[in-house]
């Protein structure tokens, strides 16, 4: 990704030129899907939330600061909108300490495939909070200083909340049987 | 910490700096140490190496076709400021997102509240009528629905012109002089801006004050304006 002429395409964006934007798009629309995928587990909910994320972001460009990475920006509302998405859905359920819903026993444990769905089956049952710095940093591949730039938080409490996430994943997977 | 013993937490803390590759030599001596002396510790450690590796092996997807295509046809056609428009929280888009594409304009008129039109007077309001003067106007730039709203004088009374593109249709309120009428199906041509003109039933020719508008998408408010009417006329 070629990030480096991102300050371009958004000058150019100021300047009211769309197809510089529609680069961005092209540029960033996967990796924004994706975020919001794997906070939402639904694809018609990332999609809503991507569109969201790139019109807010058309119509904020001023608002944007370069010295920030656009990326990190862009990511930003996206990681943002993902958890207003997830306030909206009031059936979520929050979940650490509690019995997760049709958790497989040790017997039906399986590896692969299946073992990468009940991972990210137990995503859902963490925290929104403490899901959006496992997506950023181990599905983004993100730096604790690129998290800690969306998140708008230290770099320790972003290291604090993503140890917090693993040690809530794991156990949610020991008692699926997952692990192990 | 240079005598006492590590606490099972410092030691966890190094479990998660060397998945994330940020121990240094002491460190990882400490930790080596500890883990074969501990096999709770050797057993969280490997948990965690395990469920890292199966996080990091998932997989990005491809976004969806049409993302792009609806992304770009959303965008507002110009990127007017902020006038006198608000738009209110988020969650209209979503509906406005998910609506579907573009038809012809059917406008449809009931009243909400308030007297009522006599039929003489709803009767042919979506006409234009000539020369008429703009007193006031609002743009939109910065929501869902692009375009402008003016209020003009002709020789009917007041009325209120739209010049609208939005994503989905758009359903407006109009309130003025203790009427209220709704404009079912503004908007609905995408970029390209229809201009749809109606007049305000009793305004006559001495109408004054504001107009309220409201904005719907799909049944929510997802905006309001005001026009005002010069004190001069």
């Amino acid at each position: 990704m070629r990030e480096d002429d991102d300050p371009a395409l958004v000058r150019r964006c100021r300047d009211g030129e769309r197809s510089a934007f529609e680069q961005l798009v092209v540029r960033y629309q996967k990796p924004v899907y994706n975020a919001a995928l794997r906070m939402l587990h639904d694809p018609q909910d990332a999609m809503d939330v991507a569109q969201t994320t790139f019109l807010k972001a058309f119509e904020h460009l001023a608002d944007y600061d370069p010295s920030f990475k656009f990326y990190s920006w862009i990511y930003r509302i996206a990681v943002n909108e993902s958890l207003n998405a997830l306030g909206a859905r009031k059936s979520l359920e929050a979940i650490n300490g509690e019995e997760p819903d049709e958790a497989p026993g040790p017997d039906t444990q399986v590896e692969g495939e299946q073992t990468g769905r009940a991972i990210e089956d137990a995503l859902m049952r963490i925290t929104p909070e403490l899901r959006s710095v496992v997506v950023l940093r181990h599905l983004m591949q993100l730096s604790y200083r690129d998290m800690s730039d969306i998140l708008g938080l230290p770099e320790k409490t972003v290291k604090s909340r993503l140890h917090s996430a693993r040690m809530a994943l794991r156990q949610d997977l020991l008692r699926c049987g997952t692990v192990r | 910490m240079w005598n006492r013993p590590m606490t099972d937490r410092e030691y966890l803390e190094l479990v998660h700096a060397e998945i994330d590759g940020e121990l240094d030599g002491g460190q990882r001596g400490e930790l080596a140490r500890r883990v074969l002396a501990d096999p709770a510790v050797r057993a969280v450690r490997e948990d965690l190496r395990r469920l890292c590796a199966k996080l990091d092996a998932i997989e990005d997807v491809e976004a969806p076709a049409q993302l792009r295509t609806n992304i770009l046809q959303a965008l507002p056609v110009s990127a007017t400021p902020r006038t006198r428009f608000h738009w209110p929280a988020p969650r209209w888009r979503y509906a406005a997102l998910i609506a579907g594409v573009l038809g012809a304009t059917a406008l449809v008129y009931e009243t909400v509240d308030g007297p009522g039109p006599g039929s003489a007077e709803v009767a042919g309001t979506i006409a234009a009528r000539g020369a008429p003067r703009t007193l006031d106007t609002v743009a939109l730039g910065a929501g869902p629905v692009a375009g402008r709203v003016s209020l003009y004088r002709d020789g009917g009374g007041l009325g209120v012109a739209f010049e609208l593109a939005a994503s989905a249709p758009v359903d407006v309120l109009i309130a003025n002089d203790g009427h209220t009428i709704r404009v079912n199906g503004l908007g609905r041509t995408g970029t390209a801006k229809q201009r749809t003109t109606v007049a305000l039933p009793g305004s006559g020719t001495d109408g004054s004050g504001v107009v309220e508008l409201t904005l719907l998408m799909s049944g929510r408010e997802v905006g309001r304006a005001t026009l005002t009417v010069p004190a001069e006329h």
